[in-house]
């Protein structure tokens, strides 16, 4: 209605006191509302305050005039000074418009009840969203440990926590996919054909039904490595976007730690108290960020020293590959001898995880020698940890292979035995009783003569190897981390030398171990989880106990880092790693997929040349007939290929399309700053330093985007601005050379003095930090509170 | 008008409340009482012990600066009005301000008025400039003994390079908009009251 008509003038007289009516119903407010209802002459006065309740009173009061003058325009557009054709929109707006509405205002329309019904449900579906999200959020584990641990720890050590709570997630995931879909139809279907038999499929028959269970066997087990890759991706996408957000925030770092870092909705004393720790925290870790821009030293002894070091830790990794490689050939030893005790059987495995232990801290302190920013420091050694572990685990691997190709060759072994057996019995059965007839030996399935069944042993293998690696960590946890803070703490009564200050002291968290203890695991149970389904299991259940056990021993045992550094803004790094486990996992699965044959007497898959036929079989067998036909079609490389090039191009396009868009916003951001800059310039010396941009304003009106400047009483330094050149960093104000005045890298008056005790109990009145001389303007504190 | 201490609300009351503030009617009236509540001495007006009382803003290292943002200059009461004008500045922005009047100017909670607020809070002396000693004080509040004071000087000196343009080693009020400009104040500057 405010907007201009380019028609008639004649419509500006009645917009102006339809203006003004509208005004002042506004402003009469309740009372015009009270007139409204009065004139709608309607009784339903209850249905009135519920879509009171229900629709704002803005809302009913302005469509309450609207309805009312379309209704009086309705009324006397004969005699409105107008156009035919105008004359019947209007009226059909109008009535269009009155029909719609008037139902909800409670008059005698056809739609009042409707319209009441539709605006209720909407309002409740919206409620209703909000409190499933409050459930939803308030569902989530374990936040305020979390938050605890951060506000002492800081965000690095916390990001710790989040990465285990998220895999925690997933693996409870995968473990109720394999529960709900695998084990439970076989517990219900396995007893008639009899659980445990039924794992040693008689080889005569196979039940229609059991054909279908063995693909969905087969389908949830590749489910699960598919499942965890598209979340692993879903994941990293999303904080994709988060990260890439505010870069640009590393203008105002200080004020706005100053300004906007308190918590106003902390209503509680012990969460300000956390509160307070992180906000130091917080600054402390600034300076450090600080400290680490200004220094410069010498370039060439800083390279000579990083490539010492990186050469010493290749001698580790390789000397740590070779000592697994010795340890699995000398069990292979152990598993031709009888009189093995249990630590020859699990000697490998203790061997990995002894080696999992030690290395680390040995590259640690190499490490030193890099001198590197401590986010840098801590990713080179996640990559080293990384490298160590994997070759580990390949090498494990490896023996693993020996294994069960050994075993395979038992098994045709004790093959031919069987076959050799059975045709003796059924010769000696048709010789006593003249029957040719063949029937199947009257031999307990139980009893049969079975072979090794190899993946029965490489699923316990790796069993055996993440129950050894949960025992390792757990202990230690206990020793290094709670026995070491006990002597420390208990000792230091009666030793020679401050035990807190000097050599062992409290330890500190060792964020890239364990991520990669975790990352490893992970990998290591999606692996097994193909051949041993309760992996999942019990790797759920030792990630909830590692979360309690491991928010207690931080909490109790450690002390915050010397030198307290942000996280990286995107937990990027850590699914990377994550995903690039899951390939290299996924791999000897699917090796063993194709190309391996399942052993003849056990397992599910038993009796075919590889486990993939499952799926060739159910394709050929039970589904109709076109269905493999059209498999066969598709299957044709001459399909396939231009399928792999279709999507090798969709890759690339997405790409080229994810630079254009960075680009665009790094644009923009420049865009802002030379605008900004050119606001600065301006307000001090009303002299663009970008002709463009002064040619630009001087054809434009005047038009000030800032309130007026400030009056100037001192002119030199202005001056002195608006001869700077390009961009000046609007923080840099005056160019004040940063290292002048500024010294943060003065010690902290608390430098190693570890948090020993609690923060003092407040006293009432009291907040830390508050100077008791408060007295100015009268704003004491009262009378004590009650 | 701001000493008459009456206990019931009257509909001029609450008419004029609505014009200068923007409240709803509902709104008022539930923030009435609200008001009534925290009104221990029950004489229609606030003290600051009142205020005291609320464990949000006890806590607050800026506690007892917010509370002081309610009582006009040198005096010990707020009243209703008083204690909703102040309010009016957590209400949140909407886009459509249909009671915008252009002869009553800016509404109380727009965003520069609610920089306002917050400015007020940091420049103790009210003259219009936030200067170092009034930084140090707010570190001091905020981070407690945790960090020497020579490094604190350092980061109130390190904020007033961030955010002075003129030069003048104060942070005026323009600056503070300027420092807080991607900050979303409206929407963490707001309070989502109960209609």
């Amino acid at each position: 209605m405010e907007s201009e008509d380019a028609e008639d003038d004649e419509d500006k007289e009645d917009e102006a006191p339809r203006n003004k009516r509208a005004a002042n119903r506004r402003k009469a407010g309740k009372k015009a509302k009270d007139t409204e209802d009065e004139s709608e002459g309607d009784s339903d006065s209850k249905t009135d305050s519920e879509e009171e309740e229900s629709m704002s009173e803005g809302e009913l009061a302005r469509l309450t005039e609207e309805v009312e003058e379309k209704k009086k325009l309705i009324a006397n557009i004969r005699t409105k000074p107008w156009r035919m054709r105008r004359r019947l929109t209007v009226l059909k707006e109008s009535q269009e418009f009155v029909d719609k509405f008037e139902g909800a205002l409670g008059g005698k329309g056809k739609g009042r009840a409707w319209f009441a019904y539709k605006m209720m449900m909407k309002k409740k579906w919206i409620k209703f969203q909000k409190d499933f999200e409050n459930f939803r959020t308030s569902c989530i584990p374990w936040d305020r440990k979390i938050k605890e641990v951060e506000s002492h720890f800081g965000s690095s050590v916390a990001s710790y926590f989040i990465f285990l709570r998220w895999m925690y997630g997933l693996n409870l995931v995968l473990f109720s996919l394999m529960f709900g879909l695998v084990v439970i139809p076989e517990v219900l279907m396995g007893l008639p054909y009899g659980s445990i038999p039924r794992k040693t499929v008689p080889r005569a028959e196979q039940p229609t039904a059991m054909d279908y269970s063995v693909l969905m066997d087969f389908n949830v087990r590749i489910g699960i490595f598919g499942y965890s890759l598209m979340v692993v991706i879903r994941t990293m996408a999303k904080n994709q976007d988060v990260g890439g957000g505010d870069d640009a925030d590393n203008e105002f770092t200080f004020s706005w730690k100053m300004f906007t870092s308190w918590d106003y909705l902390i209503g509680n004393p012990e969460t300000a108290d956390n509160k307070y720790a992180s906000v130091t925290t917080s600054f402390k870790e600034s300076i450090v960020d600080e400290q680490e821009n200004q220094k410069d030293e010498n370039i060439h002894l800083r390279r000579f020293l990083r490539v010492l070091a990186n050469f010493m830790i290749t001698c580790i990794l390789g000397g740590s590959g070779y000592l697994i490689f010795f340890a699995v050939s000398r069990s292979q030893e152990f598993a031709n001898r009888d009189d093995i005790g249990w630590y020859e059987k699990n000697e490998v495995e203790i061997i990995m995880s002894l080696l999992g232990l030690v290395c680390p801290p040995l590259f640690e302190t190499i490490a030193e020698l890099e001198e590197y920013h401590p986010r840098i420091a801590l990713k080179w050694q996640l990559g080293r940890i990384f490298a160590l572990f994997l070759g580990n685990l390949y090498t494990f691997l490896f023996a693993l292979f020996d294994e069960v190709n050994n075993k395979l060759e038992e098994e045709v072994h004790i093959k031919n035995n069987s076959v050799w057996f059975l045709k003796e019995y059924l010769a000696n059965f048709s010789m006593y009783n003249n029957d040719s007839e063949a029937t199947a030996p009257p031999i307990n399935p139980a009893d049969a003569i079975r072979g090794p069944c190899w993946e029965t042993s490489v699923g316990l293998e790796f069993v055996k190897l993440t129950v050894s690696d949960i025992q390792v960590t757990y202990l230690t946890i206990l020793i290094g981390d709670f026995l070491r803070a006990f002597i420390v703490r208990f000792l230091n009564y009666c030793w020679c030398w401050d035990l807190e200050a000097g050599f062992p002291s409290y330890g500190e968290f060792d964020i890239s171990g364990n991520v990669l203890g975790l990352v490893f695991n992970q990998g290591m149970i999606w692996m097994g989880a193909f051949y041993a389904p309760g992996l999942v299991g019990i790797n759920v259940l030792r990630l909830l106990s590692s979360m309690y056990y491991q928010c207690w021993a931080v909490m109790c045992c450690n002390v915050p880092h010397e030198r307290v550094f942000k996280a990286s803004k995107s937990n990027n790094f850590y699914m990377g790693l994550l995903l690039l486990i899951l390939f290299l996992s996924l791999l000897p699965v699917v090796y063993t997929i194709m190309s391996l044959p399942p052993s003849f007497d056990c397992g599910p898959f038993s009796g075919k040349a590889k486990m993939f036929d499952v799926v060739m079989e159910t394709i050929d067998l039970d589904l109709p007939a076109f269905i493999g036909t059209l498999f066969g079609y598709v299957a044709n490389p001459g399909l396939i290929i231009p399928g792999v090039l279709l999507m090798v191009l969709a890759i690339y396009y997405l790409n080229s399309v994810g630079e254009a868009y960075k680009n665009a916003t790094l644009e923009l951001k420049k865009k802002m700053q030379m605008a900004r800059d050119e606001e600065k310039n301006r307000r001090n010396n009303k002299k663009s330093t970008n002709q463009q941009q002064q040619d630009l304003e001087d054809l434009l009106p005047k038009r000030s985007l800032a309130p007026p400047p400030p009056p100037e009483n001192n002119t030199e330094k202005k001056e002195e601005k608006g001869g700077r050149g390009t961009r000046v960093k609007p923080g840099a104000a005056g160019g004040v050379n940063m290292q002048k005045d500024v010294s943060l890298a003065s010690a902290n008056p608390n430098a190693r003095g570890p948090v020993t005790r609690e923060p003092a109990p407040r006293g009432p009145g009291a907040l830390p930090g508050n100077p008791q001389e408060r007295g100015e303007k009268g704003r004491g504190r009262g009378a004590p509170r009650q | 008008m701001g000493s008459r201490a009456s206990s019931l609300l009257r509909e001029e009351d609450i008419e004029e409340i609505k014009k200068e503030t923007g409240f709803s009617h509902s709104q008022i009236t539930r923030l009435y009482s609200r008001f009534h509540s925290l009104d221990k001495g029950e004489n229609g007006a606030l003290s600051r012990e009142d205020f005291q009382r609320i464990p949000e803003l006890a806590i607050n290292p800026l506690g007892d600066r917010i509370i002081n943002a309610f009582f006009p200059e040198g005096e010990d009461q707020v009243n209703f009005r008083g204690f909703m004008r102040t309010l009016a500045h957590f209400r949140p922005v909407e886009d459509n301000e249909k009671n915008k009047d252009p002869d009553a100017g800016e509404p109380l909670n727009s965003r520069s008025n609610k920089l306002l607020f917050a400015f007020r809070l940091y420049d103790l002396d009210r003259d219009d400039k936030i200067s170092r000693d009034e930084l140090l004080q707010v570190l001091r509040m905020m981070v407690g003994v945790n960090i020497s004071d020579e490094q604190l000087g350092s980061i109130a000196d390190r904020t007033i390079q961030e955010a002075d343009t003129n030069g003048d080693m104060c942070i005026s009020f323009s600056e503070f908009i300027k420092v807080l400009e991607k900050v979303d104040v409206e929407q963490k500057m707001s309070i989502r009251f109960l209609h």
